[in-house]
């Protein structure tokens, strides 16, 4: 008898929502429902590509930062110390060259 | 289907016009099916709108035109239950929405045998909805996808992504909640 109640109970309720969808039908949408979407889509179109704009904007300067941090903790502690040797390698080869010389030319000299 | 799959193809490869032609098939029956889920028609196109803004950056993700419907269909799901969650979040109670010179005008314009039909039509919108209002927003959304907009259990299964004898279960739970608040109604 129970079973018979609730079986009842289960196709009024089957109808309630047969209804329930006659109630509400399918709707047309209004006539700005086009515009208004696209506005949605372009305004979040260039918010995208604001942002990927502002990242690549961030990307860069974070590497030039880098750079600049690199270039200043390598090249300018060089230039602010000296170099331990004064004279250049070249300075060097024609100090020896000029030894060498002086050892050659007295011998050419006597002849 | 009640659009071809080239057109998917041409909304997926960037074709705005083909875009415009998918939602302009759609948003009837998809602004139909959301104020059935959602029950305010004021927010039904503001619902609407987002789901086809969705559709609009989601669809590159699109596995195969043959899977656009349940696609559809899952981005409509999620959209109200978005806004059912917000919905309770703020309280809302379903008269205080309507401004007193929205109830006005529909005194004022409803007369006759007109009125008495859309009386009707109210007391059954505001019944089912009450029922509903028993179960979470998930199982009432998943009710009214199988028991209101009709789509199979195979259909369900294809948008939840969940497998059948889950659904069964839950749809049964589900079910037997309104069913006895239906009967203490009755």
């Amino acid at each position: 008898m129970e079973r018979m109640d609730q079986g009842s109970t289960n196709d009024k309720l089957d109808a309630l929502f047969a209804q329930y969808r006659e109630a509400c039908p399918d709707r047309e949408a209004s006539a700005g429902f086009m515009p208004h979407l696209w506005e949605q889509i372009e305004t979040r179109r260039s918010a995208v590509s604001s942002s990927w704009f502002r990242l690549w904007a961030q990307v860069w300067l974070v590497a030039t930062v880098t750079l600049a941090i690199v270039i200043g903790g390598i090249l300018i502690p060089r230039l602010e110390n000296p170099p331990a040797y004064q004279a250049s390698y070249v300075d060097v080869l024609t100090a020896a060259d000029s030894a060498n010389d002086a050892v050659v030319l007295p011998s050419g000299g006597n002849e | 289907m009640l659009i071809e799959f080239e057109l998917i193809e041409k909304a997926k490869n960037g074709d705005d016009g083909a875009f415009n032609q998918m939602v302009q098939a759609y948003r009837k029956r998809i602004l139909g099916t959301i104020a059935r889920l959602i029950g305010k028609p004021e927010d039904v196109e503001d619902v609407g709108q987002e789901v086809f803004l969705r559709l609009y950056y989601s669809l590159d993700q699109l596995r195969a035109a043959e899977v656009f419907e349940p696609w559809l269909y899952r981005l409509t799901v999620n959209a109200a239950y978005d806004y059912l969650r917000r919905q309770k979040r703020r309280h809302e109670h379903r008269m205080s929405d309507l401004s007193e010179q929205q109830v006005m005008m529909a005194d004022a314009s409803a007369g006759g045998k007109q009125q008495a039909e859309e009386d009707r039509r109210t007391k059954i919108r505001e019944m089912v909805h009450s029922l509903l209002d028993k179960v979470s927003e998930e199982d009432r959304i998943l009710l009214m996808m199988k028991e209101v907009e009709g789509l199979s259990l195979k259909e369900l299964e294809k948008i939840y992504k969940v497998n059948e004898n889950a659904l069964k279960v839950r749809l049964f739970r589900a079910r037997q909640r309104v069913l006895k608040a239906f009967e203490s109604h009755e």
